[in-house]
């Protein structure tokens, strides 16, 4: 050790003499150092997202021909034929129905799961892991296994129904195109419930214990907890959920795809299977990319609405 | 030193992600990624002077791919100045693929589909005759030809043909002791006989989806002695006949004796449920004995339960003579600028691929029909129960996908027929297509 203490002084010297320099190329890495983490992000955002909404906006007022040669802007052409057809109001109609379904049927059920999971039983491990079997599962999949669980002449749940004699003959239970969406809401219920009870569990868990046991203390009933600690504590992960879940909901194509191609007559399409059947099966890609543009607007105000509504609240908040 | 590092850390995957996004000097852009292409053989590194050939090719089943990398090895193995590149293609992505790549100015020396009319619209396509052989030429039946035929030009060759036929279950017709139908009257009494013998069973099987439900059409249209043109190639899409026909298979599904949901219900589920004696007839194609006896293969069903099942013809109405539909897929070969030497290279393809032997293998390769009446006799030659089929095939109708509008015509009659389940006035609603359809002709 006393060997080492003169070199002591003399190193301390030296770097005193470099700290100017040396924290002036700190501070600078600093401030550059996030934007160097981030730009793979901003990179890959900016080719495989914002490339692709610039061209299907560039689509969206171009003559595209059925081979998908563009041929010079149309201006709002495509946008006109697409609001003047009496099919456009029946799929957005659809697509409103199919979202709000989904989204607010998967949002109370997964926070009713969500609150059963957070209780502490034997095997609860087991229930959530369960509970993400759906989730984990491909949609195309999921919608397969739904098809054939309804078929009436080889569906699963006129057999079940048959062996325990509450039918005697199969039922068709999709009578109508109503019926058949009604389905194809209920698998997209079914697909989107661990989605909203995870999010919702994670904010269970950050809820302190204290609370309750104050509550308790104070003589509050299981309602009054619910909803005066409960709730407003895990509102900020159920916000979030439900904003997430209105877009994967609104753009989600592989259900309806998979169970119905959107058939009869348009009856099951939503925006997104409708735009695909013009692009694809009718060859009009400068309509269906209007159709594209159409949705993401609507989108886009709802976020927008969500945004300036958390930012106001936060403000209050202050 | 740590910061450092993670400094260069990101600089690298910076520059390797520019790099997947850079542009490859004017070589040819690799096939789109995840669209379920595949390359049937890599082609070898560094083709020197040959000259490439690229083919996209549709996936008609699951031995497509290999019999695509059998016939590149083959080809590019017997021609020493050419470089063959096979693309087979899932018929889900093909359209994708194809209209990507004409999109960013690369499209495929040659492309095997069904439609070719949109492309000629577009002036992509080589008349036929100057990329095939007259010999290879001469080998195609003439009525497969004229199907390519727009304004005098035959603008493709093809590749093979499928028809259609009424199947039926020889056991349930003869438990409810019926005979065959032959016209439609027949077919409604003997429907009414197997209801009445077993109700659990559909008697007929119709399928108006998205998938196909423009062949629903055609079959009843050209069985009531009508079509979707007149002669002078007019659509005539609301015609009295057409009307009629249409008419005619709603009240059978009205009238309960089909599946249960024909807008949803397609042609793979229809013979699912003939396979398994639910469905006693169904119009199909001549495929359905290797699908269902596959599918029996893949289930290990018992023989007992096995149906017994032949095929007829499609019953008809007023007299008009039973007409078969017969589905045609095609070769056509883009406009590249190619040279005479790449031309020629073309018309080697074609030859080596038409030689009767290996075309007679491509077709029954996966269950199909030929175009060709060398490949004809070959076929029916080495399979007896295809003989019948290629005599029908030879006089079979085809959708008309020469005209232009032929895109919209199928999805609006299969709109129409599913209008009409929900309850629309079939007249009317061809009246609106007619009307939409005759809009868009005059442009």
């Amino acid at each position: 050790m006393s060997t080492k203490t003169p070199a002591a002084p003399a190193a301390s010297q030296e770097l005193a003499r470099k700290a100017p320099r040396s924290s002036k190329s700190k501070k600078f890495f600093r401030k550059v150092e996030p934007y160097i983490w981030i730009a793979p992000s901003i990179i890959l955002m900016a080719i495989f997202i914002v490339t692709p909404i610039v061209k299907v906006f560039q689509l969206s007022m171009s003559k595209v021909t059925r081979a998908g040669l563009v041929k010079g802007y149309n201006n709002f052409e495509n946008f006109s034929k697409v609001l003047k057809s009496p099919t456009f109001a029946l799929v957005l109609k659809n697509t409103i129905v199919w979202t709000i379904a989904v989204v607010v049927i998967s949002t109370v059920l997964g926070f009713m799961l969500a609150l059963v999971l957070n209780n502490k039983f034997r095997g609860r491990k087991v229930a959530r892991a369960i509970v993400v079997f759906p989730w984990a599962t491909t949609l195309v999949i999921q919608a397969s296994a739904w098809n054939f669980i309804i078929n009436k002449d080889y569906g699963t749940l006129n057999t079940l129904l048959m062996k325990i004699g509450l039918i005697s003959a199969p039922v068709n239970w999709t009578p109508t195109p109503g019926a058949y969406f009604a389905w194809e809401i209920a698998c997209g219920i079914f697909v989107t419930i661990p989605f909203v009870t995870f999010c919702v569990l994670s904010g269970l868990q950050s809820i302190d214990a204290s609370y309750y046991e104050a509550a308790t203390v104070d003589g509050a009933g299981y309602f009054q907890k619910l909803f005066s600690i409960t709730l407003p504590l895990v509102k900020s992960s159920l916000t979030v959920a439900t904003v997430l879940n209105i877009i994967y909901v609104f753009n989600s194509f592989p259900i309806i795809w998979t169970m119905t191609k959107g058939d009869p007559a348009n009856h099951t399409d939503t925006l997104v299977t409708y735009l695909y059947k013009l692009a694809f099966y009718n060859g009009k890609q400068g309509e269906a990319s209007a159709v594209s543009v159409i949705g993401f607007l609507i989108l886009l105000v709802c976020a927008s609405v969500y945004m300036i509504y958390t930012l106001r609240k936060g403000d209050d908040d202050l | 030193m740590k910061k450092f590092l993670a400094t260069l850390l990101a600089l690298v995957m910076v520059l390797s992600l520019a790099a997947c996004g850079g542009d490859k000097g004017g070589e040819t852009t690799p096939p789109p990624a995840d669209t379920g292409s595949t390359d049937a053989q890599t082609p070898p590194a560094g083709s020197g002077d040959k000259i490439d050939i690229s083919v996209i090719a549709a996936e008609y089943g699951q031995n497509t791919k290999e019999w695509w990398a059998g016939f590149q090895n083959d080809f590019n193995g017997s021609h020493d100045g050419i470089n063959l590149n096979v693309e087979v293609v899932s018929w889900n992505d093909i359209y994708t693929v194809v209209n990507t790549r004409i999109s960013n100015n690369d499209a495929p020396d040659i492309l095997n589909i069904d439609v070719f009319a949109d492309y000629v619209a577009d002036d992509l396509l080589l008349p036929a005759q100057d990329y095939v052989s007259d010999e290879t030429y001469a080998k195609f039946y003439d009525a497969f030809l004229e199907q390519s035929n727009i304004d005098g030009t035959i603008w493709a060759i093809p590749d093979l043909a499928s028809a259609r036929a009424m199947y039926y279950n020889k056991g349930i017709l003869e438990a409810a002791g019926a005979e065959v139908p032959t016209t439609w009257d027949e077919l409604k009494d003997v429907c009414a006989k197997i209801k009445a013998y077993d109700s659990s069973i559909y008697p007929w099987g119709i399928d108006m989806t998205t998938d196909e439900g423009q062949a629903a059409f055609a079959y009843y249209i050209w069985n009531n002695g009508s079509d979707f043109t007149d002669a002078s190639g007019n659509w005539t899409l609301n015609a009295d006949a057409n009307v009629e026909a249409i008419e005619y298979a709603i009240s059978l599904v009205k009238d309960g004796y089909t599946n249960s949901d024909p807008a949803t219900e397609t042609r793979y589920a229809l013979q699912d449920l003939f396979g398994a004696g639910k469905l006693a007839m169904v119009i199909g194609p001549n495929s359905i004995p290797t699908y269902i006896a596959d599918n029996y293969a893949k289930a290990n069903t018992p023989e007992e339960e096995q149906i017994d099942f032949a095929f007829a013809a499609i019953p008809t109405n007023g007299g008009n003579a039973s007409v078969s539909a017969g589905v045609m897929d095609r070769f056509m070969c883009f406009d590249n600028g190619h040279s005479d030497e790449k031309l020629e290279a073309i018309k080697e393809f074609f030859d080596f691929f038409y030689e009767d032997t290996r075309y007679s293998d491509w077709v029954l390769m996966e269950g199909f029909l030929p175009a060709t009446s060398a490949g004809g006799e070959i076929v029916a030659a080495s399979d007896p129960d295809m003989a019948p089929w290629v005599d029908i095939v030879g006089s079979c109708k085809f959708y008309p996908t020469a005209k232009a509008e032929w895109a919209n015509v199928k999805q609006g009659v299969i709109n129409v027929e599913q209008q009409a389940l929900m309850g629309g006035n079939v007249q009317e609603l061809l009246d609106e297509l007619q009307a939409e359809i005759e809009a868009e002709a005059a442009g």
